[in-house]
């Protein structure tokens, strides 16, 4: 029993190496990205590497806040990605809980969803771009939280009908029997059985949308434009003005991090927890 | 009332059904009829119907070829890495109660794409890139990262799998989070060993999520574009150069538009039987079980 328990104290323990080994090859690169944010830029480049023994400045971020666009195009940013989440997860929740639930030849309708999402963004982006021009929407507020809806709606819809599928029918039809609509199952029973799936969603198109470049590129030119537009400003021809690119990179990481740190709680086990008890 | 069932049901699509066909029907037949025509971006220069010519050559081109494979050696090796390692770290913080360590694990998923590419074309430099003046100064040799065709490609596989893990973990982990509990319950009682439910049990469950983070992955690797633009420009002699780049590569930089969309069109058929073959894989082994 005592051998036991110390092997099982072992497995844990190597469990945890792994993670922390995986840990750090994953935030290595980003940790560089912040400190060097606060470096003079000779620092930057020294070697070995300076996570923390640096002389620490906040010229760079200065720089980003007070000499260019970088927060108005954040805020353009916020509300491009904010907007296409809501749109994204209301159409495509809707339309899994429909193709799960109805059964109307789900099969090709998800096919065809998932060629949606395989077409080549730089494909689309040419013929689009004339069709906005003559809606009068390039440059404008609306056309990427629309133009952002092909990539984020197909990956909703697959997502959440994986996630409706689990839901036992039994909850759905007891509930509809004590007198419920179909509009409050969906919204009272289904939709809180499947808060983890909703949640990883939301906050995977909002970093989508948060990051696309291609097609922001294409449709917006000055009002509208969005961060990684900005931060790739900094790499012009001549040079690479890294000072200014890792400050406002890093600040591109706080808004997706801080939704992430809001919702981590409901991605936590226990909402299905006697779903179903007899 | 099977009726009435149905109408619901299509108006629950409508929405997400129209605004997609909307926004996808009319660039797919403009790729297809630019795809036929001789085509450059200045307009002052002709525009010539050629038919099926530009894919006839295309299907001449030994590059095309070499791009195929390029990008199934990239897509395939990387989802793949993405798909073990994102389970595998999922169900281990899933035993955890180290709330805060997924958060950490999403930090290379929200760093913007064109700076992760100069994050790691410096780290991966020859003479002045951390990764190569650690193993130096440990007495390991440098490694030519980004030199040979090879080490090229891998480099750039290790760049996708830096990104993309997080995403498959994080709805790994999501999927473990929304399991139902009843089947644990039965498992352990019945005196299951800790392999065994991770087999029977949760790998089964899984499935339907798994699916989804594969299909979706093998779709975003096949069309990865950032990171090759950032990182490698498609070099060292067009080793990594991956249909999505030759696309871009061939209409923008030498401004043949007409063949750059013969190229799409045949990328996204290969991609939509590659799927099709996958799906239907799959489909037999979930009911072949």
């Amino acid at each position: 029993m005592l051998k036991r328990k110390r092997a099982g104290g072992l497995v844990r323990l190597s469990q945890q190496v792994v993670l922390l080994l995986g840990l750090s090859f994953f935030i290595f690169p980003v940790f560089w990205l912040i400190s060097s944010s606060f470096k003079h830029d000779v620092d930057i480049f020294s070697l070995p590497v300076k996570l923390l023994a640096f002389q620490p400045t906040l010229a760079n971020f200065a720089r980003v806040l007070e000499t260019t666009t970088i927060p108005r195009l954040a805020l353009n940013s916020l509300f491009t990605a904010g907007a296409n989440v809501v749109l994204s997860l209301l159409i495509g929740t809707l339309a899994a809980y429909g193709i799960s639930r109805r059964h109307i030849r789900g099969q090709s309708l998800l096919l065809w969803f998932l060629g949606v999402r395989m077409f080549p963004p730089i494909v689309a982006a040419v013929p689009l771009f004339m069709v906005a021009a003559a809606l009068r929407l390039v440059d404008t507020g609306l056309i990427l939280p629309i133009v952002h809806l092909l990539m984020n709606v197909p990956f909703t819809i697959w997502m959440m009908k994986s996630f409706i599928d689990d839901v036992p029918l039994e909850v759905e039809e007891s509930a509809l029997m004590d007198g419920c609509s179909h509009w409050t199952v969906l919204r009272r029973v289904v939709l809180p059985l499947i808060r983890p799936g909703l949640v990883a969603t939301g906050v995977f198109c909002f970093i989508f949308s948060w990051n696309e470049f291609l097609l922001a590129t294409v449709f917006t030119q000055r009002v509208a434009t969005t961060l990684p537009i900005g931060i790739s400003s900094f790499v012009t021809k001549e040079q690479i003005l890294w000072g200014p690119l890792t400050a406002s990179a890093t600040l591109a990481t706080l808004p997706p991090m801080a939704l992430a740190w809001i919702f981590n709680r409901y991605l936590v086990r226990g909402l299905t927890f006697g779903a179903v008890k007899p | 009332m099977p009726r009435t069932r149905k109408t619901v049901g299509y108006a629950l699509i409508a929405p997400a059904f129209v605004s997609l066909f909307l926004m996808t029907i009319y660039p797919l037949a403009y790729v297809v009829f630019v795809s036929l025509h001789h085509w450059a971006i200045v307009p002052l220069i002709p525009r010539v119907f050629v038919g099926f010519q530009q894919y006839i050559s295309l299907f001449r081109d030994s590059g095309f070829y070499q791009s195929v494979s390029a990008t199934l050696v990239y897509t395939c090796a990387a989802v793949a890495a993405e798909m073990l390692l994102g389970f595998l770290l999922a169900w281990l913080i899933a035993k955890t109660r180290m709330l805060w360590i997924r958060l950490l694990y999403l930090l290379p998923a929200v760093t913007t794409p064109v700076v992760v590419g100069l994050i790691w074309r410096f780290f991966l430099a020859y003479n002045l890139g951390p990764i190569n003046y650690f193993l130096s100064s440990v007495g390991l040799g440098r490694v030519n990262w980004l030199g040979g065709s090879t080490a090229a490609l891998m480099s750039i596989i290790l760049v996708d799998i830096w990104q993309w893990t997080p995403f498959t973990l994080l709805i790994f982990l999501s999927g473990l989070e929304s399991l139902d509990a009843d089947p644990y319950e039965a498992a352990v009682v019945d005196g299951a060993s800790g392999w065994q439910i991770l087999r029977y049990v949760t790998l089964p469950l899984l499935l339907p999520v798994a699916t989804v983070i594969l299909l979706f992955r093998l779709l975003d690797a096949f069309k990865t574009f950032d990171i090759i633009y950032m990182v490698t420009g498609g070099g060292p002699a067009n080793s990594t150069e991956v249909l999505s780049y030759k696309i871009w590569h061939t209409a923008f930089f030498q401004n043949r538009i007409g063949y750059a969309a013969a190229l799409s069109i045949v990328t996204v058929v290969i991609a939509a039987l590659l799927l099709r073959s996958l799906i239907q894989v799959m489909r037999n082994a979930i009911h072949g079980r």
